[in-house]
């Protein structure tokens, strides 16, 4: 570095690059992903070096100029998955290494990011759809097509409901999976259909957490062990939350399929 | 024939659930229809391995896994997003859901009525065949920086 960066101009730097892991963190991106994008923006803002520590609610960034270092710390509670928000931060690194912006710049473009939400009716009618189609995958006929439709259809808008009223997503997925599994077992007790406990199986399996279980392998792969761990138990426990919830249900209107 | 007809019936029906899932990760809907290519992709390359290939599920899901992490690749370099945003939501189809949940009743069921041989080799079948098969999917999508970008970042 040929001008020397003054303290003032390190603890903002050092803000941006925090930022930045915290919105990757936050929405559902991999370790190794938040590690080296906070690093490549602080090399390309003109740190010497960044060192990033995660773990599974906050993270602690140093940074390095002339032998001089500023540490700093952030919760990063979950705010759900959104790829939307991963791709944008993405993007302004990208940018911030090109020199096509400066610090003023990613700043601004960091701090104005607003998550983009589908339109909820689009989205309950397509996770309902998406059941029907996992139904019909396993055999099912058009008859439980339709009834894994209804089913996950009305799961879909009460899990919205009520994680618009911010309420801990364990219970969100029992509350969810009891709702649907009580629509879903009708086809048991009616016999509708070829196979009728398809319905039951597939409307719930919108409340899989893929995206988590996916990324927590993932981090162990690439050497997070520790993160892994901390999503594979968080994922567990959302799908044990689910289980509850069916066997509430099933244990209610007295069928049985599952086991 | 046949086999086309169920290959086409069996990508369509993947794709679906690739678009839904990717609606609830939030992908901009610029990206969604990468999701439903990559979803239909992965699902059908499974179903063929399975069915004409013979192949073990977890073998047949690590492959399709791998293509379409490849594929993801060559999409998020074009169209400069990380691969995530696309391969997460195609993968989606071949999550072995059933198998984690049977596992978890089956955790449930032992504390109820109590320890049998039986709901203990339903939980272990399923949590083992399950696992494996996460582990498939994710390690698989994984296959292109583990091999080829180990020490540069992929976009």
């Amino acid at each position: 570095m040929s001008t020397p960066i003054s303290e003032e101009y390190q603890r903002e730097l050092s803000r941006l690059v925090i930022k930045t892991g915290q919105m990757l963190l936050q929405h559902g991106a991999e370790s190794q992903m938040v590690g080296s994008l906070c690093c490549r923006l602080g090399e390309a803002l003109g740190l010497d070096s960044v060192e990033v520590s995660l773990s599974a609610s906050s993270m602690v960034v140093t940074t390095l100029v002339n032998d001089y270092c500023i540490t700093t710390a952030r919760r990063c509670p979950d705010r759900g998955i959104n790829m939307h928000i991963v791709s944008e931060v993405q993007q302004v690194v990208v940018d911030a290494e090109n020199n096509a912006i400066d610090v003023a710049e990613v700043r601004k473009r960091l701090h104005s990011i607003e998550p983009y939400k589908h339109n909820r009716w689009l989205v309950v009618f397509m996770i309902g759809l998406s059941c029907a189609s996992f139904c019909r995958l396993a055999g099912g006929d058009w008859l439980l097509f339709g009834w894994t439709f209804l089913a996950s259809s009305v799961g879909m808008f009460v899990r919205q409901e009520i994680a618009q009223r911010h309420f801990n997503p364990l219970m969100n997925f029992g509350v969810t999976s009891f709702v649907t599994t009580l629509i879903a077992a009708q086809a048991e007790i009616y016999e509708i259909g070829n196979h009728p406990f398809l319905a039951m199986a597939s409307s719930v399996l919108m409340l899989v957490p893929g995206f988590p279980l996916i990324n927590s392998v993932s981090d162990m792969v690439k050497g997070y062990v520790n993160m892994g761990i901390a999503r594979w138990v968080f994922a567990s426990l959302l799908s044990l939350a689910t289980c509850i919830g069916i066997i509430a249900a099933t244990t209610l209107l007295g069928v049985w399929g599952w086991v | 024939m046949d086999i086309l007809i169920a290959l086409a019936n069996d990508m369509f029906f993947a794709a679906i659930p690739a678009i839904g899932f990717a609606m609830v990760f939030n992908v901009p809907p610029k990206y969604l229809a990468y999701c439903a290519l990559g979803g239909a992709l992965g699902h059908g390359l499974r179903m063929l391995l399975l069915t004409q290939g013979g192949m073990q599920v977890e073998w047949a899901t690590f492959t399709a896994a791998s293509s379409v992490g490849l594929v993801g690749v060559y999409w998020s370099q074009k169209l400069n997003v990380p691969p995530k945003v696309f391969t997460v939501a195609a993968m989606i189809p071949m999550v072995p859901g059933v198998y984690v949940y049977k596992a978890m009743i089956a955790i449930v069921e032992i504390n109820h009525r109590g320890f049998s041989l039986e709901i203990w080799k339903i939980f272990a079948e399923n949590f083992i065949k399950g696992t494996s098969i996460i582990a498939a999917l994710a390690i698989g999508l994984a296959m292109p920086s583990l091999l080829f970008y180990r020490r540069k970042p992929l976009i």
